[in-house]
């Protein structure tokens, strides 16, 4: 706690020592007169004046929050001595908002508890710590003010919020296990796949009568069994583009709660990988317990500048299964980034990129030196995406005012078209 | 000199200045002084009410300059806040009563007298000067 003097008590001990001195040489009472009570009242005031005993809490009322939505901070103020002037300020990261006002002025009685809830809105996903309160105390004469800080940390994670998609990605290849993906392997199902000659084992009920009757022989139906899939979710943060609050990272962020729930809810397996600065991954498991995991992670998510050259090999190898889809979403900003995508469908990955466009989020330079510079590096980001194409990576850009579901859309034609050709 | 005072008033509550507004009142004062010049020896007996004004126009003219944070207050803080400048203009107002009443009490003075009086003023501000000293700026670990 930090105690500091007003300027009422530098003023007044000096009014009162010049016109006591003043009486003094002029001869005159009067001044003593007028003088004496700037005196008195700076020594009664001091005399008065203690430091506050103040208790505060401040309790979230709930630690999960979706961004966008409110959340309630319950604040309570208690003091064993009157306070005459209390100033509470609760500290609000970046990517909270009070719909109140704060910070608020208020008078204690002694003994008195005081409380009251300020609104949030969660204006920005992330982990924000809530709870720390800074306050400031004056004593009834306005002689001294009192500064400090209390409260314990309370940790409120907003999580990203997800939007509509009709419908996922499918990918090449399923895992042995029952879902709601049609895999292209024969077996028991519902999805018509061909037709074949009986074969002893067979079941009686699977015998197609219209082609029996037709060849003289037994067939039976073959169809597609419905298996679940690997997917991972790979976010680059090597680096963003970012204006005005909002960037490349917080569009990543958002798809990739979005993709991991639609995923999840089909009974996948969604595993996590945040590339960048800061390593982060998390294995492929399903289950709602894996979707909170995702989410978890995906608060960590942050730009964090480093240099250091990074490649697949620093990922652990049963972070990207084998046959599993990898759903990559980055601003293709960092070499060492678009290097890891090229890297992963040369190993043969199941790979679609979402590029994350930065353009949106610079600032253009007007000049004719700029803009020559800007169409020079859209014409680059072409001649990448080109490259990722040819090697049978769908790519589509995506920028901010554009639904996930029409580029997911958009991601689902090409990869048919793909899968044509790899036939 | 009024005229003066005014005009040091008038610039430090705009310039939001404490020490200037503190010679402000210092210069009301110093008009009140030289009006003594030409009044003679007789006491005062408006002092009180002087005492008062002088205190009020300090007052009001920290209230105003203080620095403000954009808050949500208590409706009835101002309503409060003006109950105890009224009270504290009451109060100096008796403490200057009280001291021209020693005053007058004193008779003539005499040499014993005087110096008792500036030893007196000198203890004052001095003690003073140690509780604003003490209660300057201090940081407390502990809270």
């Amino acid at each position: 706690m930090t105690r500091t003097a007003t300027a009422k008590l530098r003023v007044y001990p000096a009014l009162a020592g010049l016109g006591l001195i003043g009486a003094l040489a002029l001869g005159r009472p009067e001044l003593a007169a007028v003088a004496a009570p700037f005196a008195v009242f700076v020594g009664i005031g001091l005399a008065l004046a203690h430091r506050p005993e103040l208790r505060i809490f401040a309790e979230l009322e709930r630690q999960r929050q979706l961004e966008g939505r409110h959340v309630g901070v319950e604040l309570e103020v208690a003091a064993t001595r009157p306070v005459e002037r209390l100033e509470l300020l609760l500290e609000l990261p970046e990517g909270l908002e009070a719909e109140e006002p704060n910070p608020r002025l208020i008078r204690l009685a002694g003994d008195e508890g005081h409380s009251f809830e300020i609104p949030l809105r969660c204006v920005h996903w992330g982990a924000h710590d809530v709870g720390q309160v800074v306050w400031r105390a004056r004593d009834a004469f306005g002689l001294v003010t009192f500064e400090g800080s209390s409260g314990e940390q309370a940790w409120l994670k907003v999580y990203p919020r997800g939007e509509a998609l009709r419908d996922v990605l499918r990918p090449l290849e399923t895992q042995a296990f029952s879902g709601n993906q049609v895999a292209r392997t024969r077996g028991e199902g519902i999805e018509f796949a061909d037709l074949r000659p009986f074969t002893p084992g067979d079941r009686v009920r699977r015998v197609n009568w219209r082609a029996t009757a037709r060849r003289g022989a037994p067939w039976v139906n073959e169809a597609h069994p419905e298996r679940n899939a690997d997917v991972v979710i790979f976010l680059d943060t090597f680096a963003e583009a970012r204006k005005a609050g909002a960037g490349t990272l917080d569009l990543g962020v958002r798809a990739a709660a979005t993709l991991a729930s639609h995923y999840l809810k089909e009974k996948d397996r969604v595993g996590l990988v945040s590339f960048g600065g800061v390593l982060n991954w998390l294995t492929v498991s399903s289950g709602i317990t894996q979707l909170y995991r995702v989410v978890d992670s995906l608060l960590d998510a942050q730009i964090v500048l480093s240099y250091a050259w990074k490649d697949l090999d620093v990922i652990p190898a049963r972070t990207l299964p084998p046959r599993a889809l990898v759903i990559a979403l980055s601003p293709l900003l960092d070499e060492r980034a678009i290097g890891a995508l090229m890297d992963l469908r040369a190993r043969g990955f199941d790979l679609a990129v979402l590029e994350l466009s930065p353009f949106p989020f610079i600032e253009e330079d007007l000049s004719e030196t700029g803009q020559l510079a800007l169409r020079l590096w859209r014409l680059r980001r072409e001649a990448m995406r080109s490259r990722y194409a040819a090697l049978g990576v769908a790519i589509v850009e995506w920028r901010e005012d554009v639904p996930i579901t029409a580029v997911v859309e958009e991601v689902r034609g090409f990869r048919r078209h793909a899968r044509v050709v790899r036939a | 000199m009024g005229a003066l005072a005014l005009a040091m008033l008038a610039v430090a509550l705009v310039s939001r200045s404490g020490p200037g507004l503190g010679w402000g009142v210092a210069a009301l004062g110093g008009e009140y002084a030289v009006w003594f010049a030409e009044q003679g020896s007789a006491l005062d007996e408006l002092t009180p009410a002087y005492a008062a004004a002088f205190i009020l126009v300090a007052e009001l003219g920290l209230w105003s300059i203080e620095p403000r944070v954009e808050a949500w207050s208590d409706p009835e803080l101002p309503f409060r806040r003006l109950a105890y400048v009224v009270v504290t203009c009451a109060g100096a107002a008796a403490v200057a009563a009280l001291v021209l009443v020693l005053a007058a009490a004193g008779g003539g003075g005499g040499a014993v007298l005087e110096a008792a009086g500036i030893a007196a003023v000198i203890g004052a501000l001095a003690l003073l000067g140690v509780l604003v000293h003490r209660s300057a700026s201090e940081v407390d670990s502990r809270a």
